[in-house]
């Protein structure tokens, strides 16, 4: 077995495709590696410098509670990964923020609280660029590295059937299964030989500069990314050992090999996607808009039916007008932002029909890029949003002056605050938890291999040479 | 004799797999494309056809004309044509903002849509995109094989032990794998246009169809240029196994790689900025010199009371407000002004020409310093955006990829010129309701703020409508790229054929 795994091994890297692969993967690895040496910096530096100007500007509030309570902790930034080359994951489509609004109403004395925010990512509206992929690890595996292994494996077992040296191999005494396997590692070797060195100089190219590092965490997901990247050459690897064991001519192999290639990579994901978001339909815009004027109304009614009453009545109605309308007004919004996460989460596992979709996914979540890692910040930020709120309640609680009616000013501790003692907000990426929400892809992957190897198997055993 | 060979050559490619194959991938792919892609632009075309009524109806709440002009909107529909190059139609905004106090441009624009917007993140495709990968690669696997061979087999030898000539072999060759090829492409492409006349939702007019002909032509000269590659990969080579990979990776390269690498290695300029921000300083200039002599007015005019509002309240509904509105980003800098009452106090009633000379003073120069500032405007966005975009698409047309796509979006309408038609004709429009404004004489009147005497009828405010650009415009901007097509494939046709005169048998 491992002879023959040995000549299959030596036969490619002599080969002409080998050669080719290996000059295609550098240059995009090498390219990749360039663009992101140039972005990674500014927009490291962009985030820190929006981060530090909220942070201020909530400071520059600290003088009264009410102020606090009213306006919110501002913009929250979601931290940029720096493994955003391994895959870009549709990011310029989400936003890179979410933000306390305030500016609703006004009644009098009373202002409406503010209420967390999703704005929509609109920055690709001033871009008249033409649209292209982004050549990112993603891609390089997905599109470049499936091609390359298909083109590997189309003809070695028809190939060779054609050039009568099947019949030869097999007069020897050497078990179909050996032959296969052997065939099966030196593909996987000759494919995974110019990946490691193409991605080995993309990690040098990084190392050599200061602008970007790579802490520990980052190396080992790195090596999962590497990892995923070999099984999904596996399969198709065995994608190919099976049709080419299945026909008699290698050209046959080859076309049937390269259209299902294209129809699995490049048309699955974006054609399921859009079949597969057509079943359900979120709350739209105005319907939204009808539903929040009907939950101001009803408060409003409230309130108004207590106005000119005597005034802690009045105080206490306003505190409850102002604190449960933003509550309610708060949920509303969670509620559509649910139902298009849901949505969006459909179609997303839908397209997991395509293995090029699995992977685009498991690299993501490795990356910490793209929707999963958009979902984990929104749900850093609504955590943080609630201990905010928190906040402001016990610092009232603490002031025994305030007669603790959340809402209205006369009715807070007017007391300021300490600078420091406004939590601060923190978008984590915790590799345990990507790895929790990459497990049902890596296994799903794991799945698509183990049956197209056996697939293949079965096909070759019953082979007639 | 010429004939036989061309007949010979046609059987042979047809009763292959791959001749198969091709028809089934492409008729599979095509048409569950166009029905997913049918299903889509519905969805859109609903959600135009609610922000035309919702737009229409909150005009109509107002009874004046001064929050009107803050709340005219010109919406954007979804082009048909975008189903076969999506191009930049569902990308850029289409919701159009229509006011006296600026000129509406590509970058005012809002997406106004009752889709999800997490939805962008999946990559949207159409049936040229289709084509692009899959003819691409059909050519390739009918044309790797057809020098190299029968060279390997020897039948070329033997064909050539004939009195014919070489010419003729390489024409017999090409024509019949391209009456081959085009069977899917045609096939496709009418069981498309079929899916598209059936559909209720979709109207094509004349213009449409000879549209998609430029489509046609455009697809076929595409097709043949990858098989003329395929041809002189293979007449290069002496072995299959050898054309096959080299025409692979060509493939590669052209299809998957360059359009992407070009576009990855030319980042945008930070040059620009520079230039943006002296253009935004000047259009603020503009405007300080416009405020002084608003201010001028309000100091020299006898009455008491400072604008908007003038100190005037209102027992019934009232809005007021000014003020600058900025983005330097896309180098928007405005003044706007609202105000309107549904009535007035009587103390109050004394003011209204006051207010009504003031206003009568005001519109027109907001018009005339928009109208200046748009000048400037115009010019600073085509350097900072539309040239870089100009320079990606020529980098891009170094790929045959690239030209096809240029192409076939100038026939449906979608490339940048075709969108910036559309916002012409909003400008255009705007000139139409500022004119219409002058001739109710509207911004001296009282009907601009007061809606107690009567009421502005929005009906008779001129319509919007777009055509798309004419079928004269487009194919001169499509002619072009077809004809650089075309000049490819000759090219390749003479090299291929001095290097198979001159090759050894």
């Amino acid at each position: 077995m491992w002879y023959i795994a040995k000549r299959e091994l030596y036969d490619n890297l002599n080969s002409l495709r080998f050669a080719l692969a290996t000059v295609l993967l550098l240059g995009l690895m090498l390219t990749n590696a360039v663009v992101h040496l140039q972005e990674q910096p500014a927009s490291v530096q962009k985030y820190l410098t929006a981060v530090t100007d909220a942070r201020n500007a909530l400071e520059a509030r600290v003088d009264s509670l009410y102020e606090l309570a009213q306006k919110g902790p501002g913009k929250l930034y979601k931290k940029p990964s720096a493994l955003h080359f391994c895959a870009e994951g549709g990011d310029p489509f989400l936003s890179g923020a979410v933000e306390s609004n305030h500016y609703f109403w006004e009644n009098g004395d009373l202002k409406s609280f503010w209420q967390m925010r999703y704005p929509a990512a609109t920055s690709n509206l001033t871009n008249i660029r033409p649209d292209v992929t982004k050549i990112d690890w993603a891609f390089v595996i997905g599109y470049v590295l499936s091609l390359i292994a298909l083109l590997f494996t189309f003809d070695s077992v028809a190939g060779e059937r054609e050039s009568g040296t099947l019949r030869l191999m097999l007069a020897n005494s050497v078990p179909r299964h050996a032959v296969l396997v052997g065939k099966f590692l030196g593909a996987l070797m000759s494919v995974s030989i110019p990946f490691a060195l193409a991605v080995l100089v993309n990690l040098l190219v990084f190392s050599t500069s200061s602008a970007v590092h790579l802490s520990i965490d980052a190396w080992g997901r790195l090596g999962i990314i590497f990892l995923v990247a070999i099984l999904y050459t596996c399969l198709f690897l065995a994608l190919g050992l099976l049709v080419s064991s299945r026909v008699q001519r290698s050209a046959v192999s080859l076309v049937m090999l390269l259209l299902t290639w294209v129809t699995l990579v490049v048309f699955m994901p974006s054609v399921l996607a859009l079949i597969a978001s057509g079943f359900s339909s979120p709350m739209s815009k105005d319907e939204l808009r009808i539903r929040q004027k009907q939950i101001n109304d009803k408060h409003l009614e409230e309130y108004r039916r207590v106005f000119g009453g005597p005034n802690s009545a009045a105080l206490q109605a306003g505190s409850k007008y102002v604190t449960q309308e933003a509550a309610e007004q708060e949920r509303l919004i969670e509620e559509r932002l649910d139902e298009q996460i849901a949505q969006v989460q459909r179609a997303r596992s839908i397209t997991r029909i395509s293995p090029t979709a699995v992977v685009q996914h498991l690299l993501e979540s490795f990356a910490g890029t793209g929707f999963e890692r958009h979902i984990q910040f929104l749900e850093n930020a609504q955590r943080y949003a609630i201990e905010y709120r928190k906040f402001v309640v016990d610092t009232d609680r603490g002031d025994p002056a305030s007669l603790h009616l959340m809402g209205v000013r006369k009715g807070m501790s007017e007391k300021p605050v300490r600078p420091e003692s406004i939590p601060v907000f923190e978008d984590t990426l915790s590799l345990s938890k990507d790895f929790n929400t990459a497990a049902m892809d890596l296994l799903l992957l794991t799945l698509f291999v183990v049956v197209l190897l056996a697939g293949a198997y079965l096909a070759f055993v019953r082979v007639e040479v | 004799m010429f004939k036989t060979l061309i007949g010979r050559e046609f059987l042979d490619n047809l009763m292959t797999f791959r001749f198969a194959a091709a028809v089934f991938i492409t008729l599979l792919l095509v048409v569950a494309a166009t029905a997913v892609l049918i299903k889509d632009y519905e969805r859109r075309l609903e959600s135009y056809n609610t922000s035309i009524e919702t737009h229409r109806q909150r005009l109509r709440k107002w009874q004046t004309y001064s929050p009107g002009m803050g709340r005219l909107n010109v919406d954007r529909p979804p082009n048909p044509l975008s189903l076969f190059n999506v191009g930049l139609d569902k990308r850029l905004g289409n919701k159009i903002p229509v006011s006296h106090s600026f000129v509406p441009s590509l970058w005012d624009a809002e997406m106004d849509s009752s889709d999800n917007s997490f939805l962008n993140i999946f990559s949207s495709i159409d049936i040229v995109f289709i084509f692009e990968v899959v003819l691409s690669l059909l050519a390739l696997i009918f044309a790797y094989d057809a020098l190299a061979g029968e060279r390997e087999r020897g039948t070329l030898r033997l064909v050539l032990t004939h009195p014919v000539r070489r010419g003729h072999i390489l024409l017999a060759k090409y024509i019949s794998a391209m009456l081959c090829l085009l069977v899917p492409l045609l096939m496709s492409l009418l069981l498309a246009v079929m899916l598209l006349t059936t559909s209720t939702s979709v109207s094509l007019s004349t213009d449409d169809f000879l549209c998609i002909g430029g489509i046609v032509l455009s697809s076929l000269a595409y097709l043949s240029v990858f098989y003329l590659i395929g041809l002189l990969i293979s007449a290069l080579t002496r072995r299959t196994g050898t054309a096959l990979m080299l025409s692979m990776f060509a493939w590669g390269f052209l299809v998957l790689v360059y359009p992407n690498m070009i576009l990855a290695t030319t980042p945008p300029q930070d040059a620009s900025a520079a230039r943006g921000a002296s253009a935004f300083n000047q259009i603020k200039q503009i405007y300080e010199e416009f405020d002084r002599e608003r201010r001028n007015f309000l100091a020299n005019d006898p009455v008491p009371g400072d604008d908007p509002a003038f100190d005037m309240d209102s027992p019934g509904r009232w809005t007021t407000g000014d003020g600058f509105m900025e983005n330097q980003l896309t180098l928007l800098y405005y003044y706007w002004n609202v105000l309107s009452y549904d009535e007035f106090y009587d103390r109050h009633l004394s003011q209204v020409p006051h207010v009504q000379n003031y206003y009568g003073f005001l519109g027109p120069r907001i018009v005339n310093t928009a109208d200046r500032v748009w000048l400037i405007r115009k010019q600073a966005l085509d350097e900072i955006f539309v040239r870089p975009a100009f320079v990606d698409r020529v980098l891009l047309k170094l790929s045959p990829v690239g030209v096809y796509d240029a192409a076939t979006q100038a026939c449906a309408g979608t490339d940048l010129k075709g969108i910036q038609d559309f916002f012409d004709t909003v400008r255009q429009y705007r000139q139409e309701v500022i004119a219409y404004l002058y001739d109710k004489k509207a911004f001296g009147s009282r009907l601009w703020f007061a809606g107690d005497e009567e009421q502005v009828d929005w009906n008779t405010l001129p319509q919007f409508s777009f055509q798309g650009s004419d079928i004269g415009t487009k194919a001169k901007r499509a002619l072009p790229d077809v004809f650089l097509l075309l000049t490819i494939n000759l090219i390749l046709f003479v090299i291929i054929f001095l290097i198979f005169i001159k090759s050894e048998v």
